[in-house]
């Protein structure tokens, strides 16, 4: 291998060394901003949709205590805008299942929420219900406490994903810059050993050379220079040698 | 001392480095897990270092034997070095310091662990942490020379230089067939294996790295519980069969192959070292029934495979033996310092080392009784030269000192005596769990941060039978 092909070798092996560095830095950082984008666009959006949802269940709750107080008007008022409310939230979670398992957590939301409608849609006031609190706390109250845990179920899934989403970012920004660290290093130590080669194999030959032929000038002794390898330095010995002969025909 | 000779040597190590990390990588790549881009890294940088040195450095014919020590111990340094980067890389437990023990750990064949929670690593990455056991079990030179197709003069050397000379003595070929004899043992024990643990219903991944382990006399296992996980008897039946033949000269073992099935039994080595084994057993196991285990079929089968990981210098667990009673922690300590037959994979004083001592006993006593006789010690009837003799006490005596010293270093640290000098004992014998803080189902994670950088030391002059170490390091002319 010629001195050129040498030197552009150990160059591009140094640009390698960094530049695949860079690449997975580069890449590890792109991963970051979409574990960030995760968390707040996928498991925070769960998050929030499960608090309007528990939200929404406790307004639901003051409406049918109105109701049982004979309140029909601002109950139902109260009723249907708590309604409103949790569907939408509800919507959210639905369209927004990212978790392994997650969509049985929504379902069983629904299912529970489903339950628990059943028992305030139908009338109330004016009926054997209305001032009924055994009925309230046997049936209501307990189906309320069901989707409320429900709902708690979903949140806390998210919650825990969030958790991990964000352990994981720690581990990732480590894998983002360690790359950087590890071609640092490795680079400065090549720099060292590409010098110490360079040094050993092109410049003493050089200089060798160079002595060499300054020595045979000035004392006329033989042109005694050895190159180890086998490039461009080792034709111009052969060449100073044959110039050499030449010269004292 | 031409340093660029040095360089080109140590860059065909890194190579084999390389190759190794590639296919931890694959396994990481069509695992989908995340040890992938680390371990491709890793395998560039050793790749790329491994291969400059043959672009520049033009090779040579013959090297000087202090050339030939700096190229093993540097190859050493080296290969541990570029391990414990995909460990840097990865994060999590590894500092540099717990990368640096986890990585020399794994090429010396030592198996102490600083991880907690092994099981969290990828795919990958514990192959990777397999291989280097794999890697340094047969001597990281051995490995790299048997690969290569000629390497002359230059790897008889290498070979003298990395080679116990016990071990060396017990083959008769040339450099290149001794190798090539050590080499197939290596690989057809590896095999044959993986093999018997697949056909134990063990999934290929975990038999190919427990096989890794148990070969080199490593320890490391991909489960946190190590080999107490299976819980199966057939397992733990074939992981001691080949810890026993691990732990035996390997020109032996290949003779043994060859037809000579009476070659072990004509060696009184081997013979020591069966009979201590069964012994180890048999006490053990009387000493821990009633005690620990209720059921003789229990106290033989812990008492049989704690003895033998340990006897081996391979250091797997299936119990506790943190519990045990004294007795049968202080014969794991006997064994933790002697450990197996040189020529083969395990570390510490070695058995031939211990029979040598023996002999010497002998000599001396014979010689109080007949001052004027000519007594020479003998082993297998043949007569012990009086500078190997005088080799292998030097060695024993030299190998209790370090030990001592580095118990002493880490007690100042403020670990109790027990835990610092087992773990100075597994570490220096490159056998893997001590007792105390560093027992067998815990980990070295609790042992402070010098005293990590001190234990790794300990492994090193164990794997490099303390003078290689010693050498590369006081070599009174570096020019």
């Amino acid at each position: 291998m010629g001195l050129r092909a040498k030197i552009l070798s150990g160059f591009l092996i140094l640009a390698a060394m960094l530049l695949v560095a860079g690449s997975w830095s580069i890449y590890e950082l792109r991963n970051i901003g979409m574990s960030v984008q995760k968390l707040l666009h996928e498991n925070y959006k769960s998050i929030d949709a499960a608090k309007s949802m528990t939200e929404a269940l406790e307004r639901e709750d003051s409406g049918i205590l109105l109701l049982l107080l004979g309140k029909r008007e601002e109950g139902r008022a109260i009723l249907q805008a708590a309604d409103d409310s949790f569907h939408k939230a509800y919507e959210t979670a639905r369209s927004n299942v990212t978790i392994p398992g997650e969509q049985g957590y929504v379902e069983a939301v629904s299912k529970a929420y489903d339950q628990y409608k059943e028992l305030w849609a139908r009338s109330i006031v004016g009926t054997a219900q209305e001032g009924d609190l055994n009925w309230y706390f046997q049936d209501v109250h307990s189906s309320f406490l069901e989707v409320k845990r429900t709902v708690k179920d979903l949140r806390d899934l998210n919650d825990q994903a969030m958790y991990k989403t964000a352990s994981n970012l720690e581990g990732r920004a480590h894998r983002a810059t360690m790359p950087g660290v590890i071609a640092i290093v490795s680079a400065f130590i090549f720099a060292v050993l590409f010098s110490f080669v360079i040094n050993l194999f092109v410049v003493t030959p050089i200089i060798s050379v160079t002595r060499g032929i300054e020595k045979y000038i000035d004392t006329g002794k033989s042109f005694d220079v050895k190159v180890e390898t086998k490039d461009e330095l080792s034709k111009l010995v052969t060449s100073v040698k044959s110039l050499i002969a030449m010269s004292k025909k | 001392m031409r340093y660029h000779i040095i360089f080109r040597y140590a860059g065909i190590v890194l190579l084999l480095n390389a190759a190794f990390l590639f296919v931890s990588a694959v396994i990481s790549f069509f695992n989908g897990d995340s040890g992938f881009f680390l371990l491709a890294y890793t395998c560039l940088i050793a790749a790329l270092f491994g291969v400059f040195p043959f672009i520049f450095i033009p090779s040579t014919e013959e090297i000087s034997n202090k050339e030939g020590f700096a190229i093993v111990v540097s190859s050493w340094l080296l290969s541990c070095l570029i391990g414990m980067v995909p460990y840097v890389l990865w994060g999590g437990e590894f500092t540099i310091t717990n990368a640096w023990f986890e990585s020399v750990s794994g090429f010396t064949t030592t198996g102490s662990s600083i991880l907690t929670n092994i099981e969290a690593l990828p795919k990958g990455l514990l192959f990777w942490r397999s291989a280097t056991h794999w890697i340094g079990g047969v001597g990281i030179i051995i490995f790299a020379l048997s690969v290569l197709p000629s390497i002359g003069k230059v790897g008889i050397v290498l070979y003298r230089a990395e080679t116990s000379p016990l071990a060396a003595a017990n083959f008769r070929y040339r450099t290149k067939k001794t190798m090539q004899i050590i080499m197939f043992v290596y690989v057809g024990l590896t095999v044959l294996e993986t093999f018997a643990l697949i056909a134990c219903d063990m999934n290929l991944f975990d038999a190919i790295t427990n096989s890794f382990a148990t070969i080199a006399t490593g320890g490391f296992s991909p489960k946190n519980l190590s080999i107490a996980y299976y819980q199966s008897i057939s397992v733990e039946c074939v992981i001691m069969i080949f810890m026993i033949l691990s732990g035996i000269n390997f020109g032996l073992l290949f003779v043994t192959l060859s037809g000579d099935f009476r070659a072990p039994f004509k060696s009184g080595v081997i013979k020591f070292y069966l009979v201590m084994l069964a012994a180890g057993v048999i006490l053990t196991a009387v000493n821990i029934h009633g005690t620990v285990f209720e059921e003789w079929g229990e106290a033989i089968r812990y008492a049989a495979f704690q003895i033998i990981s340990i006897g081996t210098s391979t250091g797997f667990a299936t119990t506790n033996s943190n519990l045990w009673p004294p007795f049968s922690q202080l014969l794991i300590l006997f064994f933790t310092l002697q450990c197996a037959c040189s020529g083969s994979t395990s570390g510490g004083i070695k058995v031939d080392r211990t029979v040598l001592f023996w002999h010497a006993i002998k000599q001396r006593i014979t010689k109080a009784e007949h001052p004027h006789a000519v007594v020479k010690a003998k082993t297998d009837g043949v007569a012990v030269d009086s500078d190997v003799l005088e080799a292998g006490l030097l060695f024993i005596t030299l190998y209790i000192v370090i030990v001592f010293v580095s118990t002493l270093l880490i007690c100042f640290m403020g670990v109790d005596i027990m835990s610092a000098f087992s773990a100075s004992a597994a570490t220096m014998g490159n056998v893997g769990p001590g007792f105390g803080l560093v027992g067998s189902v815990s980990n070295f994670s609790q042992i402070p941060e010098f005293g990590k950088w001190i234990l790794t030391g300990d492994m090193l002059l164990g794997r490099l039978e303390i003078f290689g170490l010693f050498l590369f390091f006081l070599l009174k002319s570096w020019k």
